[in-house]
């Protein structure tokens, strides 16, 4: 095997490892499972209670809300404890890029997301007989989703600091800041335009218009630009993590 | 001969919020590991010891210098230094909820040992450490001690060819001590690097080919134990035991008189001995002991002792000889603040 490609491979290798790891160490723990079961229920009746709604326009919500709170549910306090424990040095100094590292955690939150999602979805396919339009789509939404709101919890883990308490503040505000200008409690249809330039800038708008356009068949954005957006800004929040993972090597974190 | 590691003008200036300078915890050491050697790193809290193994094993950025370890240089080949280098911190950074099992093979995993190897390896080294037994255990129910072999383990899984060994006896009992220098002497015979990283001064003279101290973030010295305690002769030292020749106790001036002999230049009490430090032992001894006749003493028993590792590193790190030194901890508090990142 090339040399490039042993090194991509061991790369893989070492990013699933770190999956695992943190599968088995952080989001197999009751705590996490009983949030992951009961977060959807909590939500779903948060939003559906004395409100009229289909049942597929209230699973779009719920899905889009779902991938948003548990991606980046744990992601934020995972790094700052391992440094505090120093379990994480053991990580920094294993024969890895960081890049690798950043994106296995990444891909833990996302699979958590995934599978809570999966259980909303099945919950409302089965119980409110939610139809789905486009199933592919759907998939490829709550992928993408996955991913986006992962990096995104992965800036706030990123933060040079060792306890976890110090990040919780600014994750929560920043993701209720996003929660409250998209379009998941007022649709953007019924936006002012100055309030829909705002939804914009959230990518739970992308992410909410997409599961839309999976479940009910029509969304308020073109299904490209959600696509387009989503996947570019879980690239983008790659590059303050990677960033400030830098800038902790410096200060010594 | 091929250097483990080479360093070569490492610096480390932290920044610090608000003011231009930053705080300097390493300035300009310069120093090499022979492959092979037991390399003991030697200073007080906050010298610079933790700093400085942080930045040899890629955690911290340096501000200034190079690092080398084999031939790969840490700023631009990190990959390939990684691969032969182990890290045990001064806190067993092991997986708590994992069990000693899962600890050993995701370790395994993270240095890429083929499946059927890392099963084999985990199992010799659990067998080695006294772990086997425990090995389905969770670390969190694990002592001290096992907890700490545990983290040895993880960090040679690899065979590495160098082994970063911080404090690895800090807070352990006489026995696990016993054991953990045991490895070390093994890991060592078995070919691998040590760079070890202490302020115990009796560890490092037990097991390092060579010593450096730190101090201030500088190299104050740097040879074998030996050599290091043949440069300071001058902290040469009597140790006596008195006892009076009938039941009555010892006179109450006796520290006061010892003191004033005409070759002491310090004195400290260890126990029911005094110390007295002296550039001339064998004048000193028949001062003792025409003393002590004069004042119907016993000599219970008189040896000259030669400087050990522990006066060389307070002479360099500017500590009295063994006097307790309430406010040393104080004198370093700027650099302390930043010891341990």
């Amino acid at each position: 095997m090339k040399p490039f490609l042993k090194r991509i491979s061991a790369e893989i290798s070492l990013g699933w490892a770190v999956v695992r790891k943190d599968i088995k160490v952080y989001y197999l723990r009751p705590g996490m499972v009983m949030f992951g079961l009961l977060m959807p229920f909590f939500l779903f009746f948060s939003f559906s209670v004395r409100r009229e709604m289909a049942a597929a326009e209230g699973m779009a919500r719920l899905l889009a809300l779902t991938l948003f709170f548990t991606a980046a549910a744990a992601g934020p306090f995972i790094i700052p404890l391992e440094r505090r424990l120093g379990t994480y040095d053991r990580l920094l100094i294993a024969p890895m890029s960081l890049i690798t590292l950043l994106l296995s955690k990444t891909a833990v939150g996302a699979i958590y997301a995934i599978s809570v999602s999966v259980i909303a979805l099945l919950f409302g396919v089965v119980f409110f007989h939610a139809p789905i339009a486009q199933p592919w789509l759907l998939a490829a939404g709550v992928l993408l989703g996955a991913f986006t709101f992962s990096t995104l919890g992965l800036i706030f883990g990123s933060i040079p600091v060792r306890n976890p308490g110090d990040v919780q503040m600014p994750s929560n505000l920043l993701r209720w800041g996003l929660l409250f200008i998209s379009g998941v409690f007022i649709p953007l249809a019924d936006m002012n335009s100055v309030a829909r330039a705002i939804a914009y800038l959230s990518p739970l708008t992308y992410a909410q218009d997409l599961m839309n356009q999976a479940i009910l068949g029509s969304g308020q954005i073109n299904l490209w630009l959600d696509l387009v957006i989503l996947a570019v800004s879980g690239v983008i929040f790659l590059i303050p993590s990677l960033k400030l993972h830098q800038r902790g090597k410096v200060l010594g974190y | 001969m091929t250097e483990a590691i080479q360093v070569e003008n490492l610096t480390k200036v932290y920044p610090t919020p608000g003011k231009q300078k930053g705080f300097l915890a390493v300035d300009q050491i310069n120093f090499c590991v022979h492959q092979g050697e037991v390399f003991g790193f030697l200073g007080p809290n906050g010298a610079g010891k933790s700093t400085t193994q942080r930045m040899l094993t890629s955690l911290l950025t340096p501000t200034e210098g190079s690092i080398h370890i084999f031939v790969h240089d840490l700023a631009h080949d990190a990959y390939d230094a990684k691969l032969v280098i182990g890290m045990v911190p001064e806190e067993s950074n092991v997986y708590t909820e994992l069990s000693a099992w899962d600890n050993l093979i995701f370790c395994a995993q993270l240095h890429q040992l083929p499946k059927q190897t890392r099963q084999k390896r985990a199992k010799e080294l659990l067998e080695t450490f006294g772990l086997w037994e425990k090995r389905h255990d969770k670390a969190e129910n694990f002592s001290k001690g096992m907890r700490r072999r545990l983290s040895i383990a993880m960090a040679i899984i690899h065979y590495p060819k160098l082994l970063f060994l911080d404090e690895p006896t800090s807070g352990l009992d006489a026995h696990s001590t016993h054991i953990i220098h045991d490895l070390i002497r093994k890991l060592n015979a078995d070919g691998a690097t040590i760079f070890l990283t202490t302020h115990h001064i009796e560890e490092a003279n037990q097991l390092c080919d060579r010593v450096a101290i730190i101090n201030y973030g500088k190299i104050a010295a740097i040879d074998t134990p030996e050599r290091l305690k043949s440069a300071f002769q001058q902290v040469q030292s009597v140790e006596v035991s008195l006892h009076t020749r009938e039941e009555s106790s010892l006179p109450s001036n006796l520290e006061h008189s010892l003191n004033s002999l005409s070759n002491v230049s310090t004195i400290v009490k260890n126990g029911d001995k005094w110390r007295l430090y002296t550039q001339n032992p064998s004048a000193l001894l028949p001062e003792i002991i025409n003393y002590a006749g004069q004042n119907q003493l016993q000599i219970i028993s008189l040896n000259t002792l030669a400087p050990s590792l522990e006066d060389v590193y307070l002479q360099i790190t500017g500590g009295q000889i063994g006097v307790v030194q309430p406010n040393q901890k104080d004198a370093n508090t700027p650099q302390r603040k930043r010891g341990n990142r």
